[in-house]
């Protein structure tokens, strides 16, 4: 059975080249996402404004989840 | 003169390859892995300010406590203080409309002490240029994120007390 996985193995190193670098792209974003998180549940902690920490906790795992998600989607090892 | 031949392209050559074909040979996949684990210390950050949010370590002293005599202070003058069982430092400030204000000597952007810079009715972090509102402890200009915690004052017979934060 072909999938995404294997289409993706034969692909042109140039464009394995750019999928790899469009997925570290991507995990640099959600990253920077998870950091604004993190700094504002921190601000409003520090604030007495308990609204804020447990949202931004779930948001921040579920980009966890995507970051992870995304691995699969890398191209494989040089053959 | 005689130029050094190296067998193979020296280390800083093979760190930044020319080519991109050598590029390929840099693993982007370890690179990629590694900010998950930078994603996951992220969500472990998140958890750790969840729970503080919720459960509160050592308790903050409560009460009123005495600070100076309304005399000992003129209008425009402050005085630094700790609160018995807190290393917490905080700063009483006689404004020059007359009125007491006390607030954490600690700036809320990088911790810094702050200053009353009298005459101005501003509160001063010299590390960043931060500025605060003497009145109310709202940030007015600079880096600081958050206005500064204050305490109550009470000014009773001659003297002036603070209200401890808990
Ligand atoms: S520590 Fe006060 S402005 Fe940065």
């Amino acid at each position: 059975m072909s999938n995404f996985r294997r289409a993706q193995d034969q692909a042109h190193p140039n464009k394995v080249s750019t999928l790899t670098l469009a997925i570290i792209v991507v995990q640099i974003l959600l990253i920077t996402l998870q950091i604004w998180l993190l700094y504002s549940g921190l601000n409003n902690t520090l604030e007495h404004n308990q609204d804020v920490a447990i949202p931004a906790l779930i948001a921040s795992f579920f980009l966890f989840l995507a970051c992870c998600g995304l691995l699969y989607f890398l191209p494989g090892r040089k053959r | 003169m005689e130029t050094k031949q190296y067998p193979q392209p020296p280390d800083w050559q093979r760190d930044f390859p020319y080519r991109q074909e050598e590029a390929r040979l840099v693993t982007r996949r370890e690179f990629s892995r590694m900010l998950c684990l930078i994603s996951a210390a992220m969500v472990t950050g998140s958890g750790y300010v969840a729970i503080r949010s919720f459960w509160k370590g050592k308790s903050e002293p409560a009460g009123r406590f005495p600070v100076c005599g309304v005399s000992e202070l003129p209008a425009g003058g402050t005085r630094s203080f700790l609160l018995p069982g807190s290393n917490t430092p905080y700063i009483l400030i006689h404004l020059e409309n007359g009125q007491f204000k006390a607030y954490e000597q600690k700036c809320t952007h990088l911790s810094c002490a702050v200053f009353y810079k009298a005459g101005t009715g501003k509160i001063e972090c010299p590390c960043h240029n931060g500025w605060f509102d003497a009145n109310t402890g709202e940030v007015v200009q600079g880096p600081p994120p958050r206005p500064l915690p204050a305490l109550e004052v009470v000014v009773e017979s001659g003297q002036v007390y603070v209200n401890g934060p808990a």
